[in-house]
């Protein structure tokens, strides 16, 4: 069907057992990353894109479980492996940019500690070497003066700086797969734009495959070569980015495209998605879009659809993809 | 001018750690640092004999310190006066026995210290462990271990202080252990409290994005206890302790004072129960021990209350 994944998730359940109810925050996704590629992963606030990734790394925090699934990474089942044998793949194989930069690092350490912290545990090697290795990366992210930068504390350093220490110790033991959780949000635009340029180059340089959680079609567009839709711990859809923005297969996400704001539509009025998100713990029965679907019919408030693959590599969580046609919005 | 240039230009390259930064804003707080200028002087004056009057002198040649242990008629030396005045020779004068007040109050000061840093000492021990597994593995740990301190929380602990001291002076009339033992048990009913503290403040730090990210990178669950909760949380426990030093004392001279301290234990709280009874005869041998009580239990609590400004990261800039 596709050729030779690196990262394949199938049927991923992770709920969470709070006093409320069970949250579905994931609830059958499945997933695939190609070595080298950029998968985006796209989707409305509490879609479970971060829940998805989390799961990945198993560090779901409680009261999170995975429920089921298979996590297929290089051929291994995540799933089954200990939990020390996991730890020697966060970090080393899998490394994540985690969201808030401001947070990320451990204000009683060094950035030079923290580096060294990742490069010591997987990798054996002297303190010296780890430093000089910890150097060489913050050069790599276009940090200035790395050798002052590498003794100096978090509260020293500025957002950016932050983000790109964070890429950084992602990168120090050359991981195939990153997993970049909104890796931008928290940054103004100017760095945020620097930030994903460096994104992409260290991605190029280093044959990393990367999946980028967001929920800015833009940056999906600049920087993404596959896409998934997520839809309430669901996918609605895969595809390469153009398939996806050209020819949207999905409902949601047809919606999702004409509410991108555009500089050529200035004076109409931005379309909005009917409705809210719904709740997790009680999602709606069938397809869990219908509420909110223009196209609903019968068979979509009574069951719910496969995710099926159509060809070209894309994935389709919808009962009527075949008879409808759906535009999109930025499709050139 | 490039000399005077040199030293700012390699604090700037080392980067300036959160305890550097803690220690310049406690150096701003003069009620702190005058805090730490007592426990200072009181440390100085528990490690060197006779000090700062070494250089006064009496009949017996340098100034007379009084081992716990030996009874002053019986040591050399001779003539002793009971009761005697504050005067050159006697400073704080002499109490009941004959024993010079100075010198108790410096062997005073030595068991201060111990029971000071021994009680808080043992009690932060639990309650850093305590805390730190309730509050990271939260659950039905932090369930069990919350639980276990709240039933140490309503416990009477100055009520059950008295009754242990009590049936031990009576089982072991030579009451081994003596003053460590009320240490001991001091400390063993004092980390609830604390435990409780530290729980919380591990609770705040663990929901940073740091402790996910030591997760992240393949940590242990031990490295990320000790090696990024454990110094984040490290503030908290050096004002707990400060604190707690202040009032372990005070709570082992309230024992002592009713009778019911370590019996051959050199207390400043056993110093006044001894000199209770002579109040009408010689009112120094009571009044400068519990000057020197108020004076150490109000350095470490203004040290505590500074070292808390300067510590807070919801205060910090």
């Amino acid at each position: 069907m596709y050729t030779d994944p690196i990262l394949r998730v199938e049927g991923l359940r992770t709920h969470f057992y709070t006093f409320a109810g069970v949250v579905k925050a994931v609830d059958g996704v499945g997933l695939y990353v190609n070595s080298g590629e950029t998968l985006g992963l796209v989707g409305e606030s509490g879609s479970g894109k971060t829940v998805t990734a989390q799961s990945i790394m198993r560090i779901v925090p409680t009261p999170g479980k995975i429920v089921d699934g298979t996590i297929e990474f290089k051929g291994k089942d995540l799933l089954g492996l200990t939990e020390a044998e996991m730890r020697r793949i966060r970090g080393k194989e899998i490394a994540y940019v985690p969201q808030d930069p401001t947070t990320t690092l451990d204000p009683v350490y060094t950035v030079g500690d923290q580096l060294t912290e990742v490069i010591m545990k997987h990798q054996h090697v002297s303190k010296r070497y780890a430093l000089n290795k910890a150097t060489e990366l913050l050069r790599s992210v276009d940090i200035a003066d790395p050798h002052i930068r590498i003794n100096q504390y978090p509260h020293e350093l500025s957002g950016g700086t932050k983000q790109r220490i964070a890429i950084a110790r992602a990168l120090s033991c050359e991981p195939s797969l990153i997993l970049a959780d909104e890796p931008t949000t928290a940054l103004d635009v100017t760095i945020q734009a620097q930030i994903l340029d460096l994104l992409k180059a260290l991605k190029e340089k280093f044959n990393i495959a990367m999946v980028l959680i967001t929920h800015d079609m833009g940056i999906v567009a600049d920087t993404c070569d596959r896409v998934t839709v997520f839809y309430a711990g669901q996918v609605c859809e895969t595809g390469t980015t153009e398939q996806v923005f050209e020819t949207p297969k999905h409902p949601y996400t047809e919606a999702l495209l004409s509410s991108v704001p555009s500089l050529a539509l200035r004076r109409q009025k931005l379309s909005v998605i009917p409705g809210n998100v719904p709740n997790l713990i009680q999602p709606p029965s069938g397809c869990r879009f219908h509420p909110r679907c223009s196209y609903a019919r019968q068979i979509c408030i009574d069951k719910d659809p496969e995710l099926e693959s159509i060809g070209d590599g894309r994935l389709v969580h919808c009962h009527r993809w075949k008879e409808l046609d759906l535009k999109s919005a930025v499709a050139s | 001018m490039t000399t005077t240039l040199s030293p700012k230009k390699r604090e700037s390259s080392r980067g300036v750690s959160q305890w550097a930064l803690a220690w310049r804003r406690l150096k701003k707080n003069k009620v702190a640092i005058a805090g730490l200028g007592v426990v200072g002087l009181f440390a100085l004056f528990a490690a060197f004999d006779g000090w700062p009057f070494v250089l006064t002198r009496n009949d017996h040649g340098l100034f007379a310190i009084y081992p716990p242990e030996c009874i002053p008629p019986a040591c050399a030396g001779g003539s002793l006066s009971t009761n005697a005045p504050p005067s050159l020779s006697h400073p704080f004068g002499t109490d009941s026995y004959g024993y010079d007040v100075y010198s108790e109050i410096v062997y005073g000061t030595r068991a201060a210290f111990v029971i000071g840093l021994g009680a808080t000492g043992f009690a932060l021990a639990i309650a850093v462990l305590i805390g730190l597994a309730a509050g990271y593995f939260g659950g039905w740990l932090d369930n069990l271990l919350m639980r276990l301190t709240e039933v140490f929380l309503v416990i009477p602990f100055f009520l059950l202080l008295l009754v242990f001291l009590q049936i031990i002076i009576k089982f072991s009339p030579s009451a081994t252990g003596g003053l460590w033992l009320v240490v001991f048990i001091i400390g063993a009913f004092s980390w609830p409290g604390a435990a409780r503290i530290i729980r919380g403040e591990v609770l705040r730090v663990r929901e940073f994005e740091y402790i996910a990210a030591s997760r992240q990178i393949g940590a242990s669950a031990n490295r990320i206890l000790f090696r990024h909760l454990f110094p984040n949380v490290l503030h908290i426990i050096i004002v707990l302790a400060t604190l707690q030093i202040a009032a372990s004392v005070l709570t082992e001279a309230a024992v002592s004072f009713l009778g019911f301290g370590a019996p051959n234990s050199y207390t400043w709280g056993q110093l006044m129960n001894i000199a209770a009874s002579y109040i009408n005869q010689a009112w120094w041998a009571i009044t400068f021990p519990a000057v020197f009580l108020t004076l150490f239990v109000m350095g470490f609590n203004l040290l505590g209350n500074g070292l808390r400004d300067a510590l807070d990261p919801r205060l910090r800039e």
